[in-house]
């Protein structure tokens, strides 16, 4: 395992720290793009390309232009950053935290710090993740039927939410 | 516990303390769920992957998909509740009043 899968590895680790440590959602919605850009890397390393271009994609071109407006919507005049002391007491015990499960499970990892395995299957003739995900559309069609359903209820759903004050599920009495 | 296992584990068990710890706002609650369905989505293409089951991998897909409806939800209760208490800090909420 090479030290720049490593180093991704890592960089998932820390922007869930980010995310995680209760900063205001501008910077929350920072350390989730940090996130999905490590988490696509870190598919990428492995091989599955598609999978991660997919990643990519979903959250960076679809949910993350919604989590922006959402948190245009939530502004504050001053945001709190990760410098802050309730938001850095949150950052240091996580962190914190992921060094002791480092030391306790770290004992065990110089084997895979060797960059021996990950090359042999590069001798397949087909690319495993776009040949998987063409099965959705042949036996997986069912399956893919129920989830195009699954976000028409949703689409109803929000639209029922966010139907007004005086009508629909939540509304002020 | 290879390093990808081990750190995939950590993302998704920081991303639920996240959600479980006090929040100030609903929408970094969200983007902590956000943050573990992430994690769940490397886990199972990593784990088709080291497995070599290729009939796996679209589980990952329909996570995603089942993602989106509930980052739709979430979303739409964030805009309901921002109109009817006018911000959308989790402390308000607990106000029976509006």
């Amino acid at each position: 395992m090479s030290y720049l899968f490593c180093m991704w590895l890592v960089l998932l680790i820390l922007g869930l720290v980010a995310v995680a440590s209760n900063p205001a959602p501008y910077f929350a919605a920072l350390g989730l793009v940090v996130v999905a850009g490590a988490g696509c890397a870190v598919l990428a390393g492995f091989g599955a390309s598609f999978l991660a271009v997919v990643l990519f994609l979903i959250y960076l071109g679809g949910m993350l232009v919604v989590f922006a407006y959402s948190a245009a919507l939530a502004a504050e005049p001053h945001p709190e950053g990760w410098w802050d002391v309730s938001v850095l007491e949150y950052v240091i015990f996580y962190l914190v935290g992921v060094g002791v499960a480092v030391a306790y499970f770290s004992s065990e990892w110089y084997n895979y710090l060797l960059p021996v395995v990950s090359v042999c299957k590069e001798f397949f003739v087909l690319c495993e993740d776009v040949g998987g995900v063409g099965v959705m559309y042949s036996l997986g069609g069912g399956l893919l039927v129920i989830c195009a359903s699954v976000l028409l209820l949703s689409l109803f759903v929000v639209l029922e939410l966010v139907r007004g004050a005086s009508r629909g599920a939540l509304r002020a009495v | 516990m290879t390093p990808t296992h081990f750190s995939f584990t950590t993302a998704f068990i920081l991303g639920l303390m996240g959600v479980a710890f006090h929040r100030t706002h609903l929408l970094s609650a969200l983007l902590c769920l956000e943050g573990m369905m992430l994690s769940l989505f490397i886990a199972l293409s990593v784990w088709s992957f080291q497995m070599g089951v290729t009939n796996f991998t679209p589980a990952p897909m329909m996570l995603l998909a089942f993602s989106a409806c509930e980052a739709s939800a979430g979303l739409a209760l964030l805009v309901a509740t921002a109109r009817t208490h006018g911000t959308d800090r989790l402390q308000n909420l607990n106000l029976l009043q509006c």
